[in-house]
């Protein structure tokens, strides 16, 4: 094989195993999945909405449900490596290390993304809103993609202090707070209509956002891990 | 990809600093070619240190490694030919024995992947087990588990760490035959234990690891030779 | 014990004398600006430390970088007095900051792209000390902490283009002018104050970040015996 593909091989073997992990233990996605809703029925009492939601608090909704279920998700996503320390294993194993970075953080979008995908029609009939929008399920791919690879790479940081997992929301959540605002303003604003053209800067800085990420992620993964 | 075909290894100088202290302390040693090194020392000596070094999963803070004509360790295609079994089993307790094999197995490209696994198994004598979950596995077979792990790309260069720990004297016979059949030429291995004594007949060298450094590293024909070696040895039968 | 080096020394009195002497320039010599009166003169001190603290986060990450090149920890004691000063600048620069817009916007707490950037930095910051704090060898804390200093680093010029976007397309709901400082027009006379805070706390920084090196070091001497 040739390097390139033997690399596309090993991150697909890496996302592959993850999948088939979650389908035999169905640890992940429906933990993620009712966390989501939970914090969907937890806002509505908490803040009082109305079914006649305006466009910009429903896309607000989503994405921090979104964002919270996916901290779960990225969680157990390494405590999975780290038990029984499979992560040697991948360590061992003769690629690039930041092909298990790709492998990782592929694996984590595809799961919050499943999550996505479940969560908006419940919005739609929740708040009598049609969210199934092409350019929104856009929108919402490059925004979990970015938030899962930085997501990635610090739960590889947080995974190794003596707290575990407790500290990932502290390292992530501030430094993943422009992808949020670009996140949420993309999808008020398609939700509401706006042309293309105004929406152009959001889908500006989320793609910069997981231009930055996985840069960081290819560069630091391997030093991240190393003993 | 270019692998060389001599597995032996060269390290020199190496440096691992924990706390400001050295863990490895300007440690140099040659494993030869087909050689079964005994590295023996004292709890908290460094072996496992050098092992995961060895293993790259651990980096150094100085020195060099060469393995064969092989100069730049840091070669991720060198793990190719490397086997290593830990203190941790390194599966994924959610899935079989067999698919924990057969990820790995295609992790290192194996071509006739399932003809290796259902090998290995047979030699681990697992087959029997290998459709249940790992989290349903003892220690002992774990261990075996992990041992087929390391073989099943059939690597020149195998680092054990400590495999005796926690095995039953049953499991611990199974490894010693199992050990025996490993040795063959072309294959280095490197095994760390702090109670050696019943691998002495089947080991070529041995290498005492102490406070960082090897102080002795000589053939086991020579051992006699060695006395302060041998009262070492005695002191934990 | 290690002695202090001269230059050092000389930098401390040389602080001494000019951050008094700064003061006194912006009280007493600079123009009290027309609409805003003496408040107005936070300003200089605000925009100094808010650079500064930049400064010391930028230099965090160089100095991470080449801990990650290099692996000698003597960059990593670096990184982190970095961060630890342009934390306490930062909060410097957000306390000026709200004392600034309570009289001129009438709340304390204004969600200006500029200001809130910093806060977010407070924050990544702060999770940085949770973090090392959280680890138990020093190699493992400057290996994480530099890998952690430089991610922090890169995603500021994201945090503040998003702000200042966000803020850019929703109705202001304060009305600040138009944003911030731009807000008045500096006489030449209110720039050569700026100027002069600018350079007196690059200089504290660096006296500041290099009293805390040397304490890393001092503590690292310790902890080795």
């Amino acid at each position: 094989m040739k390097p390139w593909t033997r690399y596309l091989y090993m991150i697909w073997l890496i996302v592959s195993k993850d999948i088939q992990v979650e389908w035999r233990g169905k640890q992940g996605v429906p933990v993620m999945l009712v966390f989501a809703l939970l914090i969907v029925f937890l806002f509505n009492f908490a803040l009082q909405l109305s079914p006649e939601l305006q466009a910009g608090l429903a896309a607000g909704l989503l994405w921090v449900s979104l964002m919270f279920a996916s901290t779960l998700g990225l969680n157990r996503s390494i405590s999975l490596e780290v038990e029984n320390k499979a992560l040697d294993g991948l360590l061992l194993a003769p690629m690039d290390r930041s092909a298990i970075f790709f492998g990782k953080s592929l694996s984590n979008l595809f799961f919050t993304f499943m999550v996505a995908l479940v969560l908006l029609p419940v919005f739609s009939l929740l708040y009598d809103q049609n969210m199934l929008h092409l350019n929104l399920l856009l929108v919402i791919f490059l925004g979990v993609s970015a938030f899962t690879s930085l997501g990635t790479l610090l739960a590889a940081l947080s995974i190794q202090t003596r707290t575990r997992d407790v500290l990932l929301p502290v390292l992530l959540y501030p430094l993943a707070l422009p992808i949020l605002i670009a996140s949420v303003e993309a999808s008020r604003g398609i939700l509401s209509g706006q042309s293309k053209f105004e929406l152009q800067s959001w889908l500006f800085l989320l793609l910069a956002g997981n231009f930055l990420f996985y840069a960081a992620g290819i560069l630091f993964y391997g030093t991240i891990l190393e003993e | 990809m270019t692998i060389s075909c001599s597995s032996q290894i060269t390290i020199q100088g190496l440096i691992k600093r924990y706390h400001f202290r050295p863990v490895l302390d300007q440690l140099s040693l040659t494993l030869d070619d087909s050689s079964f090194c005994l590295l023996i020392g004292a709890n908290g000596a460094g072996k496992t240190t050098l092992l995961r070094i060895l293993a790259g999963l651990a980096r150094a803070d100085e020195g060099e490694i060469s393995i064969g004509a092989n100069h730049n360790f840091s070669d991720h295609l060198l793990r190719l030919n490397l086997g290593y079994v830990g203190h941790e089993p390194m599966f994924y307790n959610d899935l079989t024995a067999v698919e924990n094999l057969r990820h790995y197995a295609h992790l290192y490209l194996l071509t006739d992947a399932e003809e290796k696994i259902n090998q290995t198994l047979h030699l681990t004598g697992l087959s029997q087990y290998q459709g249940q979950p790992l989290r349903t596995f003892s220690r002992g077979m774990q261990q075996r588990l992990s041992l087929a792990r390391a073989l099943i790309h059939n690597p020149s260069i195998l680092l054990l760490d400590e495999p005796y720990t926690s095995l039953d004297p049953l499991a611990a016979k199974f490894l010693d035959n199992q050990l025996h059949g490993l040795q063959k030429p072309g294959r280095t291995i490197l095994l760390a234990a702090h109670r050696p004594q019943r691998l002495l007949p089947i080991a070529t060298h041995i290498a005492w690891l102490k406070a960082g450094k090897i102080c002795q590293h000589l053939p086991i024909e020579q051992l006699a030779e060695c006395p302060e070696l041998n009262h070492y040895l005695q002191e934990r039968v | 014990m290690t002695k202090q080096p001269k230059v050092l020394g000389i930098l401390d009195i040389l602080l001494l004398i000019l951050v008094p002497a700064s003061l006194v320039w912006i009280i007493f010599f600079t123009p009290m600006e027309a609409v805003m009166g003496n408040v107005q003169k936070v300003f200089y001190y605000h925009v100094a430390a808010a650079w500064a603290g930049m400064l010391c986060f930028i230099l965090a990450a160089l100095a991470g970088a080449a801990y990650l090149h290099a692996r000698r920890l003597q960059w990593d004691w670096l990184s982190l007095s970095a961060i630890e000063v342009g934390v306490v600048f930062s909060l410097c620069a957000i306390f000026s900051g709200m004392i600034w817009a309570r009289p001129i916007w009438n709340t304390w707490w204004v969600w200006d792209p500029r200001l809130t950037t910093t806060t977010i930095m407070v924050l990544i910051y702060l999770a940085y000390f949770i973090l090392r704090s959280g680890l138990t060898t020093p190699e493992v804390q400057a290996r994480l902490g530099s890998v952690y200093a430089i991610i922090g680093v890169l995603t500021v010029p994201l945090t503040f283009f998003s702000i200042r976007l966000f803020r850019t397309i929703h109705p202001v709901v304060i009305a600040t002018g138009s944003t911030g400082e731009s807000a008045f027009n500096m006489s030449p006379r209110m720039l050569v104050a700026l100027f002069i805070s600018l350079s007196v706390f690059t200089l504290l920084m660096a006296d500041l970040v290099w009293h805390r090196y040397r304490l890393a070091k001092l503590q690292s001497n310790n902890r080795k015996r």
